[in-house]
Order: structure tokens, then C-alpha cells, then sequence
């Protein structure tokens, strides 16, 4: 079937929410390459005439921006981007590989009781708040205040509920058959799930995967409680960024928060036709 | 090449045999890079002047002398810092002699200032002993204190001596008690002068038009203002929003809007409690005080609502304001070309405005709000050299030379900073500023440095907002945060806030003291 044509009001309703959900973007962009002197100037400046890199430079060598008589940056990005980058791909893989199997058990076999989907969900009842403080007893007393071992094992505490219920559903809306048929041809139950489950579900697997990154990736409280030195985030780093001499550092907040969103756009980006699959999968009940 | 010190001996030696007379010895010793108060003190002291200059830089010598005894035996050879994000610029020029001479690493964690009170708290169940030296705001004191996390500092400056309250070069009273006591026992020493002054645009206060008009209208020369009612006709006076220029910046922003109001309201002779801890703010002082307020936005930059420190800065300097009420960093904002190309060289500077009491007569009240500090972690591996390095930097020498360089929060708060400044110190601010800052900070009021503070400022903000925000009416609003206060006095315990209060209120300066009532409690 041919798709309908828009018609002019779905194309200004469509516009307008392009104009809204792309405005932060393009204001985090525009102020990420705008010099101290426009980064709040009044009336505010859309777009600098006199563009220029030098908060993305600072990022990594905080003398950079005394180029602009801004000085007091005593701290480069480097280390925070490395923390974010090795805290949530680990987590994320960590949780995406434990919430899979945690999936396909609780949709596949009746061991698990009716109640476990819910018991696993329950640990995001909690407000983060709430649990942190515990969380930073405990690990000062096991020794893993302060270290990636320790955010890492948050991390994925806290996601492996979304990620078992992602792929629950996943799971769920693939037909047994197909994995009865695999045995059938002679494998065992675990390599059924290897070359028929995960094959079949690599759609939502991509799209919970994606999720539970940018999830990691974005998390603020429990980086801020439990890091002292070792340890960096992106949005820790990024509460950083006040000095006494120039205040806030608008411009080189935005250009880390520009590098923290290059890695979500490029990925999206390369597994867009997965997403799209992940997102919809199970639309159509059987 | 002979070493400062030992020219500064011999110097000393001449001067006390009669060698030198006076004016040559100020002129030597300011060139050998001793300050002019300590120049001046020493030529004047009938102790002689190896005794007198060895007295006033004695902070300093007994600090460092702790400081390599400590060093010596410490087993862990760094010292690290807990310290607010953009404060490190004061700390980092002294690193180097830590560990050369000392041996010691000065580690500074940086965290944003409004995480500092909450990490401390968190260390007191942690114990994780990363932090030795922590720098705190004076309202983090009794709480870290009560939960266990930071030292009592009292038998260590009885001890050592880090002369905070002595007459010529001590904190300026009564910073020197509410800025670093807790129920009378010393919790932490000062090393940032935060308190809130009045600038003005002097270009302005000089155009010879608005002279003229400004008399014409009110009777009064065009000048600082020196009362609220004043303040408010200045504001009205210079306010042309046609023209993108504002009667005054004062803050209406949440967290920064009770300041406003608790100078007002001081300054209207009325505390935030009285000696039983019963909130007295919703009184009609209280009412009068938001009233004031309220009517003042009319006048007020159009951020004014959404301001923080460093945007109320930036706009200041670029022009868009006749008055500003900002901490001592803001005139250092304001007079540099880069932060403050519209208004540097043209800052009129002045004491918080005074209100006119019930009898007629004038009270002078400012605000010292915030105030950074250093204390000492009970899980520190090495107190003793964590102490020496509070003392040590904050001592009248070292502090002079640190206050000046950028990049941290630090402002003058020891007489000698203010009253016998070095050079370095008048290129920062300004003779006239300096002045402005010691006739200011007499007058001062602490922030609530009581158990709870923090709860009982938010409790405040919140509703002081509400109000200007026409969400509640003065005397609803001024309620409901007396609601607030009471149910946080009863769960911390009454009388242990009343212990801290009474202590606080004990050092408030006479006028203020004489026009609350708190000399009769």
C-alpha cells in the first residue's frame, strides 16, 4: 500500500516537534563552539560570528581557554571520558548479558516462580537517592568506594531490571517453535537459544542494549557518591566546570556534553535499521 | 646570594641598633616582600624587632614547624584536600614547597561547592579516610562536628597558636567566631572572607546632569546610598529599561533570595530566632522586610529571578546596572577589564545599607554568607600535618599572598589583609574596597551555623521565593517557613540548636545585639 501523503497540519505539527526536540541540540552545539565572551551574552547570541574550538580544546588541556583571559579549568576531560566509556560499556554488557538469559529463563522454562519478573523489577522501586548511602557503606567496607569494579557492579544492579524486562518481552513474542524445531534438528537447548533465540531477537537486543548504555552513560548520583579521585564520569566531570574567575563555563560545559552525545548519535546511527526493528518488535500480538 | 630570610635578618638587627631609621626600614623591608602592616607593626613594637617580626609571622613559622615534624614521621606522604570546584587556584602556587621541602603531595578532589557538605556527611558513614583537609562553608561545621567527621580544633590552636583572634592581624570579629566556632570550640579555620557589600556604578554617581536631578528630586546629594530607603530611591532613580540598564542586580533566584532578605531583616533589628529558638522572621519586621522587597523588583535586572553568582557577574560587568549586592569575588569581577569591560575603573563601593530603627537610629547590618574554611578529617592519616596545613595557609602571611591569586574564592578576612594590605592585595581589590570590607564585616551577621542549617536556609529560600514570585503573600509565606523551622528545631532537639544559638548570638556586634534584644539573653 502506498503511503498517504502528510498533510499540512501533521507537517506543522511534525515541524514544530522537530523545532522543539532539536533546539537543545542545536543550542548545546552552537554554544560548544561559541567564545567565553558570547557563551551568555545579552540578548543571547543564536549563532557565533566568530566560531571557534577552543572549549573542546580546553577539555583536554585546561590552559587552552586562557587564551580568552579565562583561567582556573585544573582539571582535563580525559579522565572522565575514559571512566564513562569503560564503566558503561562494561556495565552494559555485563547487564545485557545477564538480563538475556535471565529473560529466556523466565520466559522459556517453569522453574522460575510467576512472582520473579516482578521481584527483579522491584530493585527500581527504590529512588536512587534513597539507596546510595547504603551502597557507599558497604562498598567503603568491602573496598569498592572508589573504583570502576565498584560503579560497574551498580551500574549493572541497577539496569539489569530494564534489560530483563526488555528482552523479556522479546522473548516472549518469539514463537517456541522455532526453537523446538532447532532441537529437533539435534541441538541442545542451550545452543537453540544461541543460533535461533538471540539470532531472532537481535533487533530488540541492539535496541535494549542501546538503552542500557545511554542509561549508564548519562547516570549522575551514584558516580558523584562514589567517586573520590579514582574514579571519573562524563556528568560528574561536567558539574565541574565552575571557576572563580569566570563562573560557569557554559562553552566548555556544552562541548563535553557534545562529546557525550557523539557516541549515542554515531551508534544509533550505524544499528538504526535494528532500532527501528527492536522498537517494534511484538507490535503485532499473535 | 644571601636568602631573604637572612636579609631580612639582618635588616631587623640594623633597624634595633639604631642603623636605619624608621622610613628606611619600612622601605627595606616592604622591598624584601614583608607586608606593610608587618613592617609597620615591627617598627612600632616595644618587643624590638627580631621579637615583634618573629611574633607575626609566627602562625606561619610554628605551622611549619609542626608541618615538618609531621611530615617527617607520616607514613603516607600525601596530604589530600577536599575542596569546592574553582577554589584551587588560591592552594596550588604553595604545592611545590610542600614537596620539596616537606616531601609532601598536596592531592586536591575537587567537587562542586553545593556537594562539599553533602560528602563530608557521607565520609561520617564512609569513613573512608581519602580526605585529610576539608574545606567546608562555616554552616557545614556543626553538623560534621555532631556526626563525628572533622576534629575539634581547639586543643591544636591552643597549642599552636594560629592567632585568629589577636587584635592587628587576626580574622576580623565577628567572622573570627561565627566563621570558625561551634558552641565556642574552634571546628575550622578561616580562609575566605564571604560577605555581601554594596557597588555602584560612579560614573554614574559623577554625571554631573544626574547630580542635578537627583537633588532636585530629592533633596539629598546623589552619593552611595546609606539606607534601604536610599537604596530603593537609587534604583528607581537610574532604572531606564529602555535602555537595557537596571536599578540594581539583587538576586531573586532560589537559593541566593534569603540572603537578601536576612540582611534586610537584621538590618530592621530583628533575628532569625529568639533565645528559645522560636522563629521571630515572621514579625512585622519580617513582613516589612519582604515588602521592601517586593517593591524593589520593580527595578531589578530582568535575570534578576534566574541569577546566579557568576551570570549576576557577568551582567554587572557588562553594563547593565547601576547597584549590585555580591560577595567580594563580584568586585573583583567587576574590576577586571576582561570579566568587567563596562565597569572597570567605575565601581563605587559601600557597606550593606543601614534601616532605621523604632528609636530613629540607624542599623548597619551585612552578611557573612558562606565563608569557606579548612577542617581536618577524624579519618585522616595524619591529623596532626593536616592541621599544620590549615594553620599554615591561613596564617597572616601566607594568607595575604594567596588571596590575591586567581582562579580561587578566597577574599581578604584578617585585619592585616584589610587595614595593612600588601601590594599584591591592593592591585586585587583596592584601598577604598579593602576599607569597605572591614567596615562592612564588623557589622556582619553569620549565616545559620547551627545544627540543621542548611534545612533551616532552605526551609527559608523556599518560601522567601514563594513570595516574590507572588505564589504567597508576605506574612503566609514568612508563616509557613516558621512552620518549617519548628518541625526541624524539634527533630534535631531544641536544646541543643538553643546551645549553638546562644553561642552564636553571644558574638554578634554590640548594635546588633543592643537593637535585637540578644544583650538581655
Amino acid at each position: 500500500m502506498e503511503p498517504k501523503p502528510l498533510s499540512l497540519p501533521l507537517k506543522l505539527v511534525m515541524f514544530a516537534a522537530l523545532i522543539i526536540v532539536l533546539f537543545p541540540v542545536f543550542w548545546i552545539t552552537m554554544t560548544a563552539i561559541k567564545p567565553p565572551t558570547d557563551w551568555n551574552a545579552s540578548p543571547a547570541i543564536w549563532v557565533p560570528s566568530e566560531p571557534t574550538f577552543i572549549n573542546f580544546k580546553t577539555l583536554f588541556d585546561p590552559d587552552a581557554i586562557r587564551e580568552y583571559g579565562v583561567g582556573g579549568v585544573s582539571q582535563s576531560a580525559t579522565k572522565a571520558v575514559f571512566g564513562s566509556l569503560t564503566a558503561s560499556i562494561t556495565a552494559t554488557l555485563l547487564s545485557v548479558a545477564i538480563g538475556l538469559f535471565s529473560a529466556i529463563g523466565i520466559s522459556r522454562y517453569s522453574g522460575s516462580s510467576k512472582a520473579t519478573p516482578l521481584i527483579i523489577l522491584s530493585g527500581r522501586m527504590f529512588p536512587p537517592a534513597a539507596i546510595a548511602v547504603p551502597f557507599v557503606i558497604i562498598f567503603s567496607n568491602i573496598g569498592l568506594i572508589d573504583s570502576y569494579t565498584g560503579l560497574i557492579g551498580i551500574y549493572v544492579a541497577v539496569t539489569l531490571p530494564f534489560s530483563t524486562w526488555m528482552l523479556k518481552s522479546f522473548v516472549d513474542d518469539l514463537p517456541r517453535e522455532v526453537e523446538e524445531a532447532a532441537m529437533i534438528d539435534g541441538r541442545s537447548r542451550l545452543m537453540a537459544h544461541f543460533t535461533v533465540t538471540i539470532p531472532l531477537i537481535k533487533g530488540g537486543l541492539f535496541a535494549t542494549t542501546m538503552f542500557i548504555f545511554i542509561l549508564n552513560w548519562s547516570e549522575f548520583m551514584f558516580a558523584l557518591v562514589l567517586s573520590y579521585s579514582n574514579i571519573s564520569t562524563i556528568p560528574v566531570q561536567l558539574a565541574k566546570y565552575v571557576t572563580a574567575t569566570a563562573g560557569t563555563l557554559y562553552g566548555v560545559q556544552a562541548a563535553l556534553a557534545v562529546l557525550a552525545m557523539a557516541p549515542l548519535i554515531y551508534v544509533g546511527y550505524l544499528i538504526q535499521g535494528h532500532l527501528a526493528r527492536g522498537m517494534t518488535f511484538g507490535a503485532i500480538k499473535q | 646570594m644571601q636568602s631573604k630570610e637572612t636579609q631580612i635578618k639582618k635588616v631587623l638587627q640594623k633597624f634595633e641598633k639604631g642603623g636605619m631609621d624608621r622610613r628606611g626600614f619600612l622601605e627595606k623591608m616592604t622591598a624584601l616582600g614583608v607586608t606593610a602592616m608587618v613592617a609597620n607593626a615591627v617598627s612600632l613594637s616595644p618587643l624590638g624587632a627580631t621579637k615583634a617580626f618573629a611574633a607575626i609571622q609566627g602562625s606561619e613559622e610554628r605551622a611549619w614547624e609542626l608541618a615538618k615534624k609531621a611530615a617527617a614521621k607520616a607514613e603516607k606522604k600525601t596530604l589530600t584536600l577536599l575542596i569546592p570546584t574553582g577554589s584551587i587556584g588560591n592552594m596550588t602556587p604553595y604545592v611545590d614547597k610542600w614537596k620539596n621541602e616537606l616531601g609532601i603531595d598536596l592531592e586536591f578532589i575537587e567537587e562542586p561547592d553545593e556537594v562539599v557538605h553533602t560528602k563530608g556527611m557521607q565520609e561520617a558513614v564512609a569513613k573512608t579516610g581519602r580526605y585529610d583537609v576539608m574545606m567546608p562553608t562555616a554552616m557545614s561545621y556543626p553538623d560534621w562536628i555532631d556526626s563525628g567527621v572533622i576534629y575539634d580544633l581547639t586543643d591544636w590552636t591552643e597549642e599552636h597558636q594560629p592567632d585568629i583572634f589577636n587584635e592587628e592581624w587576626g580574622v576580623v570579629f565577628p567572622a573570627s567566631h561565627h566563621a570558625q566556632l561551634y558552641n565556642g570550640r574552634v571546628a575550622g579555620l578561616l580562609n575566605d572572607g564571604d560577605q555581601i557589600t554594596l557597588l555602584c556604578r560612579k560614573d554614574y554617581l559623577e554625571n554631573p546632569d544626574k547630580v542635578k536631578a537627583f537633588e532636585d528630586k530629592h533633596g539629598y546629594p546623589l552619593a552611595v546610598p546609606n539606607t534601604w530607603k536610599e537604596y530603593y530611591n537609587l534604583a528607581k532613580f537610574m532604572h531606564d529599561p529602555d535602555n537595557g540598564f537596571y536599578g540594581s542586580l539583587e538576586y531573586r533566584s532560589p537559593y541566593y533570595v534569603k540572603w537578601m532578605f536576612m540582611q534586610r531583616l537584621v538590618s530592621k533589628g530583628r533575628l532569625y530566632f529568639d533565645q528559645d529558638v522560636n522563629p521571630t522572621f515572621n514579625s512585622d519586621e519580617g513582613v516589612a522586610a519582604l515588602e521592601d522587597m517586593l517593591a524593589m523588583n520593580e527595578f531589578l535586572h530582568p535575570d534578576a529571578f534566574s541569577f546566579t553568582w557568576s551570570s549576576n557577574y557577568n551582567a554587572f560587568g557588562r553594563g547593565e546596572g547601576f547597584m549590585n549586592i555580591v560577595w567580594p569575588s563580584g568586585f573583583k569581577y567587576s574590576k577586571a577589564p576582561s570579566t568587567g569591560p563596562a565597569t572597570t575603573g567605575k565601581i563605587a563601593a559601600t557597606v550593606m545599607p543601614a534601616d532605621t530603627l523604632p528609636n530613629g537610629e540607624l542599623l548597619y547590618a551585612g552578611l557573612f554568607c558562606w565563608g569557606y574554611g579548612y577542617a581536618v578529617s577524624k579519618y585522616s592519616a595524619n591529623p596532626e600535618l593536616s592541621y599544620a596545613y590549615a594553620q599554615w595557609m591561613t596564617s597572616p602571611t601566607i594568607s595575604a599572598d594567596a588571596i590575591p591569586y586567581l582562579g580561587g574564592y578566597s577574599d581578604p578576612y584578617r585585619i592585616n589583609h584589610m587595614l595593612a594590605p600588601t601590594q599584591r592585595l591592593i592591585d586585587t581589590y583596592s584601598p577604598e574596597y579593602l576599607q569597605t570590607l572591614y567596615d562592612n564585616m564588623v557589622n556582619t551577621v553569620p549565616d545559620f551555623c547551627l545544627p540543621g542549617g542548611f534545612e533551616y536556609q532552605d526551609a527559608l529560600d523556599k518560601q522567601v521565593h514563594a513570595c516574590m514570585t507572588g505564589a504567597k503573600k508576605p506574612k503566609e509565606a514568612l508563616d509557613d517557613a516558621a512552620h518549617s523551622f519548628e518541625r526541624i528545631t524539634r527533630r534535631i532537639g531544641r536544646d541543643k540548636v538553643k546551645e549553638s544559638w546562644l553561642a552564636l548570638a553571644k558574638n554578634l556586634a554590640e548594635p546588633i545585639k543592643k537593637a535585637s534584644g540578644a544583650d538581655q539573653w
